[in-house]
Protein backbone atom coordinates (compact mmCIF):
# COMPACT_ATOMS: atom_id res chain seq x y z
CA UNK A 1 0.00 0.00 0.00
CA UNK A 2 1.29 3.51 -1.50
CA UNK A 3 0.46 4.98 2.25
CA UNK A 4 2.75 2.92 4.08
CA UNK A 5 5.21 3.09 1.64
CA UNK A 6 5.14 6.96 2.39
CA UNK A 7 5.33 6.31 6.42
CA UNK A 8 8.40 4.20 5.55
CA UNK A 9 10.35 6.49 3.61
CA UNK A 10 9.52 9.03 6.53
CA UNK A 11 10.69 6.33 8.73
CA UNK A 12 14.37 6.58 7.08
CA UNK A 13 13.98 10.45 7.27
CA UNK A 14 13.81 9.61 11.17
CA UNK A 15 16.35 7.20 11.49
CA UNK A 16 18.60 9.72 9.94
CA UNK A 17 17.84 12.94 11.52
CA UNK A 18 18.39 11.12 14.81
CA UNK A 19 21.70 9.49 13.90
CA UNK A 20 22.48 13.23 12.69
CA UNK A 21 21.51 14.11 16.62
CA UNK A 22 23.46 11.41 18.13
CA UNK A 23 26.68 13.12 16.04
CA UNK A 24 25.91 16.51 17.25
CA UNK A 25 25.21 15.23 21.16
CA UNK A 26 29.31 13.67 20.83
CA UNK A 27 30.48 16.63 19.51
CA UNK A 28 28.77 18.84 22.72
CA UNK A 29 29.66 16.32 24.80
CA UNK A 30 33.49 16.00 23.90
CA UNK A 31 33.77 19.83 22.98
CA UNK A 32 36.29 19.78 26.38
CA UNK A 33 38.53 16.64 25.16
CA UNK A 34 41.81 17.69 24.71
CA UNK A 35 44.73 14.73 25.00
CA UNK A 36 46.65 13.42 28.25
CA UNK A 37 49.72 13.30 26.93
CA UNK A 38 51.95 16.53 25.87
CA UNK A 39 50.87 17.91 22.94
CA UNK A 40 48.42 15.04 21.91
CA UNK A 41 45.72 15.97 19.63
CA UNK A 42 42.76 16.76 21.07
CA UNK A 43 38.64 15.47 20.28
CA UNK A 44 38.04 16.12 16.50
CA UNK A 45 34.81 17.21 15.71
CA UNK A 46 32.14 14.67 13.62
CA UNK A 47 30.30 15.80 10.50
CA UNK A 48 27.77 13.48 9.68
CA UNK A 49 26.71 13.16 6.05
CA UNK A 50 23.43 11.94 4.19
CA UNK A 51 22.96 10.03 1.02
CA UNK A 52 20.01 9.12 -1.11
CA UNK A 53 19.36 5.38 -1.32
CA UNK A 54 17.06 3.89 -3.24
CA UNK A 55 15.59 1.45 -1.58
CA UNK A 56 14.47 -1.31 -4.28
CA UNK A 57 11.73 -3.06 -1.95
CA UNK A 58 9.85 0.44 -1.62
CA UNK A 59 10.82 1.86 -4.92
CA UNK A 60 11.24 4.78 -3.43
CA UNK A 61 14.24 7.61 -2.93
CA UNK A 62 14.86 6.67 1.18
CA UNK A 63 17.70 8.87 3.34
CA UNK A 64 20.82 7.02 4.88
CA UNK A 65 23.18 8.19 7.28
CA UNK A 66 26.60 7.82 5.20
CA UNK A 67 30.08 7.66 6.46
CA UNK A 68 30.24 10.35 9.18
CA UNK A 69 33.67 12.49 8.38
CA UNK A 70 36.44 14.24 11.17
CA UNK A 71 36.23 18.09 10.47
CA UNK A 72 39.79 18.53 9.69
CA UNK A 73 39.96 22.10 10.44
CA UNK A 74 42.34 24.08 12.57
CA UNK A 75 42.05 23.81 16.50
CA UNK A 76 42.65 26.72 18.93
CA UNK A 77 45.01 26.55 21.52
CA UNK A 78 45.04 27.96 25.11
CA UNK A 79 48.40 28.74 27.22
CA UNK A 80 48.22 26.19 29.85
CA UNK A 81 51.20 24.69 30.89
CA UNK A 82 50.27 23.04 33.91
CA UNK A 83 47.88 20.80 32.12
CA UNK A 84 48.88 17.39 31.62
CA UNK A 85 48.16 17.74 27.43
CA UNK A 86 50.49 21.22 27.54
CA UNK A 87 53.29 20.91 24.80
CA UNK A 88 56.61 22.42 25.40
CA UNK A 89 55.62 26.12 25.41
CA UNK A 90 52.75 25.55 27.15
CA UNK A 91 50.05 24.98 24.72
CA UNK A 92 47.35 22.98 25.07
CA UNK A 93 45.10 22.25 21.60
CA UNK A 94 41.52 22.30 22.41
CA UNK A 95 38.84 20.41 20.27
CA UNK A 96 37.56 21.94 17.37
CA UNK A 97 33.82 22.53 18.50
CA UNK A 98 32.14 25.19 18.41
CA UNK A 99 29.23 24.76 20.53
CA UNK A 100 27.20 27.37 18.59
CA UNK A 101 27.81 25.78 15.30
CA UNK A 102 26.32 22.31 17.22
CA UNK A 103 23.56 24.02 18.97
CA UNK A 104 22.37 25.51 15.32
CA UNK A 105 23.01 21.95 13.70
CA UNK A 106 20.90 20.62 16.31
CA UNK A 107 18.05 23.13 15.57
CA UNK A 108 18.23 22.01 12.05
CA UNK A 109 17.82 18.42 12.89
CA UNK A 110 14.99 18.93 15.08
CA UNK A 111 13.17 20.77 12.49
CA UNK A 112 14.00 18.46 9.85
CA UNK A 113 12.61 15.70 12.35
CA UNK A 114 9.37 17.04 13.12
CA UNK A 115 9.39 17.67 9.33
CA UNK A 116 8.73 13.85 9.06
CA UNK A 117 7.20 13.30 11.56
CA UNK A 118 4.20 15.85 10.72
CA UNK A 119 4.29 13.91 7.48
CA UNK A 120 3.40 10.51 9.33
CA UNK A 121 0.63 12.01 11.29
CA UNK A 122 -0.66 13.57 7.76
CA UNK A 123 -0.40 10.45 5.91
CA UNK A 124 -1.96 8.72 8.98
CA UNK A 125 -4.85 11.06 8.67
CA UNK A 126 -5.55 10.12 5.19
CA UNK A 127 -5.47 6.38 6.07
CA UNK A 128 -8.54 7.38 8.48
CA UNK A 129 -10.42 8.79 6.08
CA UNK A 130 -10.11 5.97 3.85
CA UNK A 131 -11.64 3.87 6.77
CA UNK A 132 -14.76 6.23 7.18
CA UNK A 133 -15.32 5.03 3.83
CA UNK A 134 -15.79 1.96 5.33
CA UNK A 135 -18.05 3.37 8.06
CA UNK A 136 -20.10 5.65 5.97
CA UNK B 1 -21.74 -4.60 -12.62
CA UNK B 2 -19.19 -4.12 -9.62
CA UNK B 3 -19.94 -0.73 -7.80
CA UNK B 4 -16.49 0.43 -8.56
CA UNK B 5 -17.19 0.24 -12.38
CA UNK B 6 -19.25 3.21 -11.73
CA UNK B 7 -17.65 6.15 -13.82
CA UNK B 8 -17.97 8.43 -10.40
CA UNK B 9 -16.36 6.00 -8.34
CA UNK B 10 -13.55 4.65 -10.92
CA UNK B 11 -12.75 8.56 -11.23
CA UNK B 12 -12.59 9.24 -7.84
CA UNK B 13 -10.74 5.95 -6.99
CA UNK B 14 -7.98 7.29 -10.10
CA UNK B 15 -7.98 10.84 -7.78
CA UNK B 16 -7.18 8.79 -4.28
CA UNK B 17 -4.43 6.72 -5.73
CA UNK B 18 -2.81 9.71 -7.27
CA UNK B 19 -2.90 11.85 -4.04
CA UNK B 20 -1.70 8.25 -2.58
CA UNK B 21 1.47 8.46 -4.85
CA UNK B 22 1.90 12.18 -4.44
CA UNK B 23 2.28 11.54 -0.70
CA UNK B 24 5.04 9.44 -1.36
CA UNK B 25 6.63 11.21 -3.63
CA UNK B 26 6.74 14.37 -0.85
CA UNK B 27 7.78 12.08 1.90
CA UNK B 28 10.72 11.02 -0.58
CA UNK B 29 11.65 14.85 -0.77
CA UNK B 30 11.04 15.27 3.15
CA UNK B 31 13.36 12.69 4.06
CA UNK B 32 15.86 14.17 1.83
CA UNK B 33 15.40 17.51 3.08
CA UNK B 34 19.15 18.08 4.18
CA UNK B 35 20.78 15.55 1.49
CA UNK B 36 23.25 17.37 -0.58
CA UNK B 37 22.49 17.73 -4.46
CA UNK B 38 18.91 16.17 -4.12
CA UNK B 39 16.68 17.59 -6.10
CA UNK B 40 12.83 17.42 -5.26
CA UNK B 41 9.92 16.06 -7.45
CA UNK B 42 6.75 15.99 -7.85
CA UNK B 43 3.65 14.40 -9.70
CA UNK B 44 2.12 16.15 -13.00
CA UNK B 45 -1.49 17.13 -11.97
CA UNK B 46 -4.14 14.87 -13.09
CA UNK B 47 -5.31 15.49 -16.24
CA UNK B 48 -8.13 13.58 -18.40
CA UNK B 49 -4.84 11.71 -20.49
CA UNK B 50 -3.83 10.01 -17.19
CA UNK B 51 -7.32 9.39 -15.70
CA UNK B 52 -7.54 7.21 -19.11
CA UNK B 53 -3.96 5.77 -18.67
CA UNK B 54 -4.41 5.38 -14.67
CA UNK B 55 -7.82 3.21 -15.30
CA UNK B 56 -6.04 0.83 -17.70
CA UNK B 57 -2.92 0.22 -16.34
CA UNK B 58 -3.55 -0.53 -12.62
CA UNK B 59 -1.74 -3.08 -10.49
CA UNK B 60 -0.55 -5.44 -12.86
CA UNK B 61 1.79 -8.08 -11.33
CA UNK B 62 3.37 -11.15 -12.02
CA UNK B 63 1.42 -14.47 -10.27
CA UNK B 64 3.83 -16.33 -7.41
CA UNK B 65 3.11 -20.01 -8.32
CA UNK B 66 5.86 -21.39 -6.01
CA UNK B 67 7.36 -20.27 -2.60
CA UNK B 68 10.59 -19.92 -4.27
CA UNK B 69 10.25 -17.26 -6.60
CA UNK B 70 10.55 -13.34 -5.76
CA UNK B 71 7.77 -11.39 -4.64
CA UNK B 72 6.89 -8.89 -7.18
CA UNK B 73 5.23 -5.95 -6.29
CA UNK B 74 4.20 -3.44 -9.28
CA UNK B 75 6.65 -1.64 -11.12
CA UNK B 76 8.41 0.68 -8.87
CA UNK B 77 8.00 4.59 -9.40
CA UNK B 78 5.00 6.43 -8.86
CA UNK B 79 2.74 3.98 -10.76
CA UNK B 80 0.98 5.26 -13.65
CA UNK B 81 1.57 8.76 -13.15
CA UNK B 82 4.15 10.69 -14.21
CA UNK B 83 6.67 12.67 -12.27
CA UNK B 84 8.03 15.43 -12.31
CA UNK B 85 11.47 17.88 -11.32
CA UNK B 86 10.16 20.86 -8.91
CA UNK B 87 11.32 23.74 -10.54
CA UNK B 88 13.94 25.97 -8.97
CA UNK B 89 12.76 28.08 -5.55
CA UNK B 90 16.48 27.97 -3.83
CA UNK B 91 19.12 25.97 -3.54
CA UNK B 92 21.36 25.66 -0.79
CA UNK B 93 25.07 25.96 -1.31
CA UNK B 94 25.08 21.79 -1.13
CA UNK B 95 22.94 21.74 -4.39
CA UNK B 96 19.86 20.63 -1.92
CA UNK B 97 16.64 21.83 -3.94
CA UNK B 98 14.31 21.19 -1.29
CA UNK B 99 12.22 23.89 0.59
CA UNK B 100 10.77 22.73 3.59
CA UNK B 101 8.17 24.69 4.40
CA UNK B 102 6.99 24.36 0.73
CA UNK B 103 6.98 20.47 0.90
CA UNK B 104 5.40 20.78 4.38
CA UNK B 105 2.29 23.29 2.55
CA UNK B 106 1.99 20.72 -0.53
CA UNK B 107 1.33 17.92 2.23
CA UNK B 108 -1.15 19.68 3.35
CA UNK B 109 -2.84 20.50 0.55
CA UNK B 110 -2.63 17.01 -0.63
CA UNK B 111 -4.30 15.51 2.89
CA UNK B 112 -6.90 18.30 2.53
CA UNK B 113 -7.47 17.22 -1.36
CA UNK B 114 -7.83 13.98 -0.31
CA UNK B 115 -10.07 14.09 2.48
CA UNK B 116 -12.98 15.86 -0.06
CA UNK B 117 -12.30 12.83 -2.54
CA UNK B 118 -12.86 10.28 0.45
CA UNK B 119 -16.19 12.37 1.39
CA UNK B 120 -17.25 12.62 -2.00
CA UNK B 121 -16.97 8.82 -2.08
CA UNK B 122 -19.03 8.23 1.00
CA UNK B 123 -21.55 10.50 -0.36
CA UNK B 124 -21.73 8.49 -3.34
CA UNK B 125 -21.98 5.58 -1.43
CA UNK B 126 -25.02 6.97 0.83
CA UNK B 127 -26.45 7.95 -2.49
CA UNK B 128 -26.63 4.14 -3.73
CA UNK B 129 -27.87 3.27 -0.06
CA UNK B 130 -30.82 5.86 -0.74
CA UNK B 131 -31.44 4.30 -4.07
CA UNK B 132 -31.53 0.66 -2.45
CA UNK B 133 -33.99 2.04 0.17
CA UNK B 134 -31.90 1.80 3.38
CA UNK B 135 -31.43 5.66 4.14
CA UNK B 136 -27.93 7.50 3.85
Amino acid sequence: MEFLRSIMVAATGLRAQSGRMRVISENLANADSTGNAPGADPYRRKIPTFKTALDRELGADTVRLGKIERDQSDSGTRYDPGHPAADAKGYVKLPNVNTMVEAMDFREAQRSYEANLNLITATRRMIDRTLDILRA
Amino acid sequence: MAITDLPIFSALRTRMKWHEARQRVLSENIANADTPGYRGHDLKPLDFESHVKAAQVEGVTALRTDAAHFATRPPSGAGPFDTRRITDFETTPEGNRVVLEEEMMKVTANQMDYQTVATLYSRGLGLIKTAIGRGA
